[in-house]
């Protein structure tokens, strides 16, 4: 084909100029792919905390806050001595006779071993089914996020006050295994739950907890003073904060309590995952939910992803807007340069195009010579730049810390305890927050998709075509005798 | 005497009609008239040569009768269209079809085999290429270029060079050959061999032929020769039957 055979001539005979504007080009658009593949690193791990805390397939979580407290749940008195026990911290009791009320009642001896949902207030069961009958919505499902606190009280064969232990404790719904946290663990060892579990004493332990307390399949865990059997062991992603132990949503129902009430939570949830049915329908479906539940705290994975701080929030920034203009100023640049040395050339084969238009060439014919010239310019560039994001990426990989990133997590409010404790003869010394935090370490993992690949195909495809038609349209308003004049 | 019995020959159709055709060009402030009240016939067949210093308007009467430029006023008839006024178009395909140019610098695509140049006069009529190599092959050959077909520009003489652009030039068929300096370029020898050439392919095809060049040398074989001067066409010489 005659077009193909003067396209290869011209490119070979221009080869210094067109490997400059290709790789012009390519800077541009590896700087574009490192870019997304960075973007799509840093979204990925945050992607990463969201599925963790709030699963895989969940895109809106339903919650309400937590009903101001009448009294403490839990206080304390000491009779004599002094002392602290602070959340987490070693206490430091002096005397056996310390007093902890929980919704007052109050215990000097034994141990104490409450499951609160402390930092949602509670919804109706009734409200997962409702929500999963709204337009858009595929499927609700309601969970309790729980702590399980245990206190030690002293006694005479042990008369100092141990530090308090937390756990915490995801009563999951079973009917739903691909909503909530238990939906992103990956199962190590035994089963995870089955409809013939809803009403059983079993467990599913996250590994790092089982790893610590080493447990096993078979083994047993105490929540509430009921012991469970665990019959299966979960791995959740590296960059997640998981609840500690997975119970069937009836078992949980039973033996948590409301400490707003200090009533059981039978019936009830504090959380609803819901999945929508399509990914542009997250927001119409978070209005129905705020309109069907005006009091409740509605947050999509997006809202989520606007609360992570931390070092990956930071490097969302700057992939999003840093590394965004500097790839659009360099791409800019190098269709600029393109565009300059391509009317450059053409200007140096005004006789050449006089020829072909004295020979009885269309001018279309000529600009298309001259853009397909530009468009297989820019496709090698566009290959090269290719070549350059994947290494960009590579290099991303090879040196990026980890990031931290601090996120809104109704499963690290476990970490911290949330009641008031007494030590001996002291007041009140620790208090958890209403909403906790936890910061993660974050691996990075960029990559490059096959979007940015696209995107980086039409890029080159684009920018060929930018510089051929400057070129193509100063070739084509040439007059055939004004072009010929220039050669004598 | 029976005016039956006299042989008259049929009155010729001028193939070229100019009336009144000036070109001039706007230069700063200065309007430079290059060609001024020209009326010229041209006959099929005929060769016709224009002499005239440099500057005095050939090449622009040239351009003007290839339908590379149009005229400021005035008429070109080519075969009963006017090229001042008629669509691009038209014009276009009448350059593709009709109109075969020969250059003094050649204007050989510099990176196209010989083959390939000739060739790319045949790209505008849609030939096929079975056809059109067909075609340029004897094209070369009648220029006697058949084993240099493969070679770029750059590998061939000055006298080659425009031996592949009578080739280019005469692959289509065209109706008339329009010759700039064509052994302008050239040494003596080379220019005395290419003007044998174009009057051997001129006589063997019946082509109309117009060929402007300063050297007396290279005219004195045309029907009739005009001197232009200043823009203006006077003829000194016709020979023509």
């Amino acid at each position: 084909m005659f077009f193909l055979t003067y396209l290869r001539r011209e490119l070979r005979r221009r080869m210094r100029q067109a490997i400059f504007i290709a790789l012009g080009l390519a800077v541009g658009i590896g700087l574009v792919i490192t870019v997304l593949g960075a973007s799509s690193g840093v979204r990925a791990a945050q992607a990463k905390v969201l599925r963790a805390l709030y699963g895989i397939g969940t895109d809106v979580t339903v919650t309400t806050k937590p009903k101001p407290l009448s009294a403490a749940p839990i206080s304390g008195r000491a009779s004599s001595g002094s002392g602290a026990v602070g959340s987490g911290s070693a206490g430091a009791g002096s005397g056996p006779h310390a007093q902890v009320c929980i919704n007052g009642k109050c215990y000097s001896s034994g141990t104490i071993d409450t499951l609160l949902s402390v930092n949602y207030g509670s919804l109706s069961q009734r409200t997962a089914a409702a929500i999963a009958r709204l337009h858009g919505v595929s499927a609700a499902a309601g969970g309790l996020v729980l702590t399980d606190n245990r206190i030690v009280l002293p006694s005479s064969s042990s008369p100092s006050l141990e530090p308090p232990t937390s756990v915490s404790v995801d009563g999951t719904d079973i009917s739903h295994p691909r909503l909530g946290p238990l939906s992103d663990g990956r199962l190590a060892a035994g089963r995870t739950f089955t409809a013939a579990d809803a009403d059983s004493d079993v467990a599913v332990v996250d590994a790092n907890y089982a790893a610590a307390h080493k447990l096993a399949v078979g083994s047993a865990v105490t929540v509430a003073k009921t012991t469970f059997k665990v019959i299966g062991i979960v791995t959740q992603p590296q960059a997640s904060s998981p609840p500690q132990v997975y119970i069937p949503l009836a078992r949980a129902q039973a033996l948590a309590t409301d400490p707003a009430t200090g009533k059981s939570m039978a019936g009830e949830v504090n959380t609803v995952y819901v999945a929508a049915a399509s990914a542009s329908g997250i927001g119409a479906v978070s209005r129905e939910i705020q309109h069907l539940l005006p009091q409740a705290t509605v947050t999509s994975s997006a809202d989520l992803a606007s609360e992570i701080t931390g070092s990956a929030g930071s490097a969302a920034k700057l992939a999003g807007d840093l590394g965004k203009w500097l790839a659009v100023l360099v791409l800019l640049a190098a269709f600029a340069v393109a565009s300059l040395l391509t009317m450059a050339a053409v200007a140096r084969r005004v006789p050449e195009f006089g020829t072909l238009k004295a020979l009885g060439w269309r001018s279309r014919r000529i600009v298309g010579q001259l853009l397909g010239e530009s468009v297989a310019t820019g496709i090698i560039g566009g290959l090269i730049g290719v070549g350059l994001g994947f290494a960009g990426v590579a290099i991303i990989d090879k040196i990026a810390p980890k990031l931290s990133a601090t996120v809104p997590s109704a499963s690290a409010a476990g970490s911290g305890l949330q009641t008031q404790t007494i030590g001996p003869g002291s007041g009140p010394v620790a208090s958890g927050s209403a909403v906790g935090h936890a910061t993660i370490a974050v691996p990075m993992s960029a990559s490059v998709t096959i979007g940015a690949i696209l995107l980086a195909v039409l890029l080159a495809v684009a920018g060929g075509l930018l510089a051929g038609s400057f070129g193509g349209w100063r070739a084509a308003r040439l007059r055939p005798a004004a072009a010929l004049a220039r050669v004598a | 005497m029976d005016i039956s019995d006299q042989i008259i020959p049929a009155p010729v159709a001028p193939l070229y009609r100019l009336a009144g055709v000036s070109r001039s060009y706007r230069k700063g402030q200065r309007e430079i008239l290059a060609v001024r009240d020209l009326d010229l016939e041209i006959r099929p067949g005929e060769w016709l040569a224009v002499q005239g210093k440099t500057g005095h308007g050939k090449t622009t009467l040239l351009q003007l009768l290839g339908g590379l430029d149009r005229p400021t006023r005035g008429r070109i008839e080519f075969a009963g269209e006017d090229l001042a006024s008629a669509a691009e178009a038209t014009v276009r395909k009448l350059r593709a079809r009709s109109f075969g140019f020969i250059f003094q610098t050649f204007n050989l695509i510099p990176t196209l085999t010989a083959q390939e140049n000739v060739e790319a006069a045949l790209i505008p009529l849609g030939v096929r290429r079975g056809l059109r190599r067909a075609r340029v092959a004897a094209a070369l050959d009648s220029v006697g270029l058949v084993d240099r077909a493969q070679h770029l520009p750059g590998e061939l003489s000055g006298g080659q060079q425009q031996r592949v652009a009578i080739a280019r030039a005469l692959v289509k068929e065209p109706r008339v050959l329009l010759a700039d300096e064509p052994t302008g370029n050239l040494d003596e020898d080379t220019r005395d061999e290419i003007m044998a050439l174009i009057a051997a392919l001129w006589r063997d095809r019946g082509l109309t032929l117009v060929l402007v060049s300063h050297d007396s040398s290279v005219v004195r074989r045309a029907q009739r020769i005009g001197v232009m001067t200043g823009g203006r066409l006077s003829i000194r010489q016709d020979t023509r039957a």
